[in-house]
């Protein structure tokens, strides 16, 4: 199968309507900005990040007048019971999602003050000890018999993950290795509490501030890097034109990122930084390619020419490659769940834009950059007669002889 | 096929073979690649060691130093005092009858970290030089490290992270940690234990517990709080009680400590003394029986236990404790007490559960975007797409196989990193088919097409790696945790893809078009 062959597309010219309808989009990315405001994630932002599971439904009042400040929304469907409590930045270090989560504990399991065990916030270790104080298999005071009820506790915190909460204590009961001596304790000495403890974060005011500069600075400089890379390999016009078609693939992302009222994370700084990454590949071959031309075409050829020549050579490389990132990308948006869901649409969007930018932003800036320059890109030609007699003019194949299958 | 041929074949198997063999599963090795935490479930937490704490202390013995000596030197007492805001410094109140060369002398003698000047108010004002100041931190940076290792070792944590890190911080990795309240709680305890006297008798506030010192020894005594019990020993209330300021005997001069129990049966913790402890330890309480000896852990007054006799190398702390509240403070009572309070930055801390979930969502996408990914592959170049997908599969083995070798831990954004390089993998097999075919079309052979392809490919496959490896650079040198694990599946999955694209995909095109059979078709 074969597409995109011997294409003679004049991608230079539309690279107006391009650099219009990228400032459109980028416009409207920043107006979002301005209007609503960065939306920094925990990570950037500080404060407390916290997704239980609760054994019965949501108790959002008590949430909600619980953390008056916070913002309490529900975690995946409906039926699983979950919700995330998003506490906002405080002013001192500490550990707010802990002493959160403390509260909350102390409020909804009243059990836990007689001394009971409670198998849904409790981990393994607590479940060990207490099974081997009891010690209900009469296994001694050993390691043996340490190890014995940790194995079984550590089976109960299997069984616990699985069903996602323990709704009664009997459950417990049916995990791997469990005897009827343990049910019993189980019955006596714990009891299947309120919620589940999914995910906690707390980041600190000094290290969300950290994190936002290196961040920031991590982006910058690889596109510099970038740039001075190309400079190095190939020439000033080009290593110039690769920054500015980064910009605009990070900054289209950016804008789509406020489209969809994204998260800013660090999920996403490590999305962008692959987008200034990869994006920038489909440049590179352009450029190797007008590199490659230059050295083999001895007939008049401006810049424009020499551009649309090795974009149209490398235009199906260029779709198959994009494409096949595409594909895997479209499947991890598609399966691969929450946590990975705004990283998966910020790098497809960003690989998107890298393809654009290729054939629409990067030959805008290089043609600006040459007439600006006093069109030194361009091949002077026409050589003399003797030249295009001896080289035959590319891209006019002979009569092909072994067809392609 | 030529014997140069054969050699690169060798080469290939014995890589197959030597990364195959790192990703199988053995019994030593069940988990080959390591999970992070955000698929393992556990806790990262950043603390910061408050390094003052213990600045302001070896002050404050300072101080306490000068005072005895002047004492010893038959010198009248000078008052000290601490500055607030300010752990390095100290000063010192003269009486103004006595010379002062004589205390500068003590100075000299006695307080050598420290530089000594006057104020405009005539007091000695002392400073802890810098060296001196920035040794203590970085002794207590490493005491701290030492001793959170210890617990969390107690604590039984497999493979657990604990590294110092700038701006007296520390990194603490614990995965399969699924109680974050109870490890932070026994990582943050300073347990600072201390027995100390108590004088006159306790008050239900801080003003009654002084008021009942005598006068003469108000200026030695601290009033720190306690549980007031009832006869049954249940907690009734707060109580506070003055106890002397001097400290002889401390945590340090534990030998062990354990969970036993006492007369009705509930836990208390045991404890027994090195030979030095031991010998304070009989001191103390030989010449104080009949008083009340305070044991203080950090600032709190566990309990107030009446000396019966002279103990000399054991003793039980009695304090209502639970069965686990019991064995968390023998623990960090053996694992020795933190030089200095911690705070915590950051927390990061996921669930089993979640992790769980994270890892099925993770792979399962994973699996559907590569069958994807080699569906197209092979529709589109049909027998090179074959072998496009075998450079990809041995790709995927050399990254998981680097992976195990480096000891890397997989993230889920390192699952992602995985399926994505597979992805810009095939990058590099396109750019050199795409090329092959070009050649074609201007009427080269099958032979001299796949050798152009090739090498006119290869400037091009560099550059485009090069670039992404800046990024995947960037990406691991500012990126943290999870990120970082990214960041390294990208740079392994890079290298791997030069290699297999470029080498692999060749030997496979040599083999089946070989040239002494004059092929004059290729399937792409």
């Amino acid at each position: 199968m074969q597409i995109f062959v011997n294409t003679k597309y004049d991608f230079v010219k539309w690279r107006f309507h391009a650099v219009a309808f990228s400032m459109i989009v980028i416009i409207i990315g920043a107006a979002l900005y301005i209007k609503n405001g960065v939306n920094w994630g925990i990570d950037f932002a500080g404060g407390a990040n916290i997704v239980l599971k609760f054994r019965d439904a949501v108790p959002m009042d008590k949430l909600r007048s619980d953390f008056t400040d916070a913002s309490i929304q529900q975690y995946g469907p409906a039926d699983a019971r979950s919700a995330l409590i998003r506490l906002p930045q405080m002013k001192k270090e500490g550990d707010y999602a802990g002493q959160a989560v403390a509260k909350l504990n102390h409020d909804l399991n009243p059990e836990a003050a007689t001394g009971k065990v409670d198998l849904n916030f409790n981990g393994r270790d607590s479940i060990a000890e207490l099974l081997f104080t009891a010690d209900p298999d009469h296994k001694g005071t050993n390691d043996d018999a340490r190890k014995y009820y940790g194995n079984v506790a550590q089976n109960i915190i299997n069984k616990r993950s699985e069903l996602g909460i323990f709704t009664n204590v009997g459950q417990a009961s049916s995990a791997k290795d469990v005897t009827t001596g343990i049910t019993g304790v189980l019955r006596d000495k714990t009891f299947a509490g309120a919620f589940n403890v999914l995910n906690q974060e707390t980041v600190g005011p000094q290290v969300g501030k950290e994190l936002q500069q290196k961040a920031v600075l991590a982006i910058i400089f690889s596109t510099l890097a970038m740039g001075a890379y190309l400079w190095i390999r190939f020439d000033l016009m080009f290593g110039v034109a690769a920054i500015v078609c980064i910009v605009h693939d990070v900054c289209v992302s950016l804008a789509f990122l406020a489209m969809i009222n994204g998260e800013f994370s660090l999920n996403i700084v490590a999305a962008l930084l692959l987008i200034v990454g990869y994006s920038i590949n489909d440049t590179v071959v352009t450029y190797d390619r007008v590199r490659e031309n230059r050295r083999k075409l001895k007939t008049r050829a401006t810049l424009e020419d020499q551009l649309n020549l090795a974009m149209n050579q490398t235009l199906s490389r260029t779709i198959l490659t994009s494409g096949s990132v595409v594909i895997v990308l479209v499947a991890l948006i598609l399966f691969g769940g929450k946590v990975i869901h705004e990283f998966a649409w910020i790098l497809l969007i960003g690989v998107l834009a890298g393809t654009y930018s290729t054939v629409t932003i990067v030959p805008a800036v290089a043609i600006a950059w040459n007439n600006m320059t006093g069109r030194k890109h361009d091949i002077a030609g026409p050589s003399s007669q003797r030249a295009r007699a001896e080289e035959p003019p590319r891209n006019e194949p002979k009569q092909q002889k072994r067809r392609a299958v | 096929m030529n014997r140069n041929l054969w050699w690169k074949i060798g080469l290939i198997v014995a890589i197959l073979i030597v990364f195959s063999v790192a990703v199988v599963p053995t019994k030593d090795n069940p988990e080959p690649i390591k999970r992070g935490l955000d698929l393992k479930g556990g806790t990262h937490l950043v603390m910061r060691v408050n390094v003052g704490d213990a600045v302001k202390l070896e002050t404050d013995q300072a101080a306490e130093m000068f005072k005895s000596q002047a004492t010893k030197n038959n010198l009248p007492v000078p008052v000290t005092h601490g500055v607030e805001g300010d752990a390095l410094t100290f000063t010192a109140t003269i009486p103004a009858s006595v010379p002062t060369t004589e205390y500068e002398r003590l100075a000299k003698d006695y307080l050598p970290a420290f530089d000594m000047s006057r104020n405009a108010q005539g007091q000695m004002v002392f400073k802890m030089k810098a060296a001196n100041a920035s040794a203590i931190e970085r002794d207590t940076i490493d005491h701290a490290v030492e001793t959170i290792r210890n617990r969390v070792d107690a604590l039984g944590v497999t493979e657990p992270i604990i590294a110092p890190e700038s701006g007296n911080r520390i990194v603490i990795q614990l995965p399969g940690v699924d109680d974050p309240a109870r490890v932070k709680d026994i990582i943050k305890t300073t347990a600072q234990l201390q027995f100390r006297l108590v004088e006159g008798s306790p008050g239900p506030d801080a003003a009654s517990a002084l008021a009942s010192v005598p006068a003469n020894m108000k200026a030695d005594v601290e009033v720190l709080p306690g549980t007031r019990e009832d006869e049954l020993g249940r907690a009734t209330g707060v109580e506070y009680y003055a106890v002397r300021k001097t400290v002889p005997v401390t945590g340090t001069d534990l030998k062990n400590a354990r969970v036993t129990k006492g007369r009705l049966g509930e836990p208390v913790i045991g404890f027994s003394m090195t030979p030095d402890g031991a010998r304070k330890f009989g001191d103390l309480t030989g010449a104080n029986v009949n008083r009340y000896l305070a044991i203080v852990l950090d600032k709190k007054i566990v309990s107030a236990p009446k000396i019966n006799s002279r103990i000399d190398d054991s003793g039980v702390i009695e304090g209502r404790f639970t069965a686990q509240s019991a064995a968390d403070l023998a623990l960090v009572l053996r694992s020795g007490s933190l030089p200095a309070s911690l705070t915590t930055l950051e927390e990061r801390t996921v669930g089993p559960s979640l992790g769980r979930d994270s890892i099925r969502q993770g792979v399962l996408a994973s699996i559907i975007g590569f069958v994807a990914l080699i569906a197209a592959v092979l529709v589109y170049y049909k027998g090179a797409g074959i072998n496009a997908v075998l450079a990809l599969l041995l790709n995927l083995v050399i990254l998981l196989g680097m992976m195990a070798y480096f000891h890397a831990t997989l993230t889920l954004p390192g699952i992602a990193g995985i399926i994505l390089t597979l992805g810009m993998a095939v990058d590099s097999n396109v750019l050199v088919f795409e090329r092959i075919r070009e050649e074609l079309r201007e009427g080269k052979t099958v032979m001299a097409a796949i050798q152009q392809g090739f090498q006119r490919a290869f400037g091009t496959i560099i550059d485009t790696h090069m670039t992404t490896i800046i990024s995947a650079l960037f990406l691991f040198q500012f990126g943290t945790g999870p990120i970082k694990g990214f960041a390294v599946t990208l740079l392994i999955g890079l290298f791997a893809s030069v290699f297999t694209a470029f080498f692999v995909s060749r030997v496979i095109f040599d083999v089946v078009y070989r040239p002494e059979k004059r092929p004059a078709e290729i399937s792409i």
